[in-house]
């Protein structure tokens, strides 16, 4: 005997004990809220405490490196550091780099080719 | 227009609508945790944080109902995938020496006897087939919306589901043979 698609759904969802025994919405939701509420206040202690962490690492930072400067800076250091200069530098005279002198001095050819001096 | 009890981070999500699928839902979650009421319960508050903090956002694109199941569907397969395991393996050692040894001991077994057989049969099909003869028999979804809860394709709903006729007329079947 083969069953149909209606007498097996109707088989299976009588067989079926689903739907029973669903505890009341009310607490289920009032539950959920509570948790919710729950990871709402841990999440915001975790960033509280990541920033002030964050504020305690900047002060412990900066409160040495500002005893150390001493408050000025000496001139010189500072002229030394900003000093430039072009990369086309190397081609002026005080490198003594003059292509005009250092051409080389070929040997004079004596052997024609061609109706010309090699 | 939100509504006056629409949930502040999912506004097209009202407490009401919630309350009236809560009893299917339950019994969707139920069957995840192979019928376990206490982890079904948290199951179920889970989903509802995730509706109450916006993680899973409802936008209309389907019932709020094929949604919900998907949630619980989705928070079962990724966080209480251990714990499922664990029940189910201690729920199929209860029902195969209990159940269906009762059932089907008996010559002359009963209506109730046969049902318990019947629903044996569809908690020993594969999953996919199970969730879904659940889905469209049990809970009257279409083979669209029970495939969306699955988060399969249509068509792969659609072999799922003839499959699973398939496989359990064969049982129920076999069942009558023996009586």
């Amino acid at each position: 005997m083969k069953m149909s698609d209606q007498e097996l759904a109707s088989a299976v969802r009588r067989a079926s004990s689903v739907d029973s025994e669903a505890p009341p919405f009310g607490d289920v939701w009032s539950g959920a809220e509570q948790r919710y509420q729950r990871s709402r206040r841990r999440y915001s202690w975790f960033a509280s405490a990541a920033a002030v962490v964050a504020v305690i690492a900047v002060v412990l930072n900066a409160g040495p490196t500002a005893l150390h400067q001493g408050g000025y800076i000496e001139m010189v250091e500072l002229m030394d550091s900003t000093s430039w200069a072009a990369p086309s530098d190397v081609l002026l005279p005080k490198y003594e780099f003059d292509i005009y002198q250092d051409l080389p001095t070929l040997m004079e050819s004596t052997k024609p080719a061609e109706g010309a001096l090699l | 227009m939100r509504d006056g009890d629409a949930l502040e981070n999912n506004p097209e999500v009202t407490r009401s609508a919630l309350e009236a699928i809560h009893g299917q839902v339950f019994g969707w979650a139920l069957s995840r945790c192979y019928y376990d009421q206490a982890a079904a319960e948290d199951l179920m508050q889970q989903a509802y944080v995730e509706l109450l903090s916006g993680n899973a956002r409802f936008d209309n694109q389907s019932s709020l109902q094929t949604f919900v199941f998907a949630v619980v569907q989705n928070l079962a397969r990724s966080r209480y995938r251990r714990l499922a395991s664990r029940l189910r393996l201690v729920k199929t050692f209860e029902a195969t020496s209990l159940d269906r040894s009762a059932a089907l001991a008996e010559p002359d077994h009963d209506t109730k006897n046969r049902d318990v057989a019947i629903w044996q049969y569809v908690q020993e099909l594969a999953p996919r087939q199970r969730d879904i003869i659940e889905l469209v028999f049990c809970r009257e979804f279409t083979i669209e919306e029970a495939s969306a809860v699955m988060g399969v394709t249509t068509g792969t709903g659609r072999v799922h589901y003839d499959r699973a006729k398939k496989a359990l007329r064969r049982k129920i079947g076999d069942m009558h043979e023996n009586e």
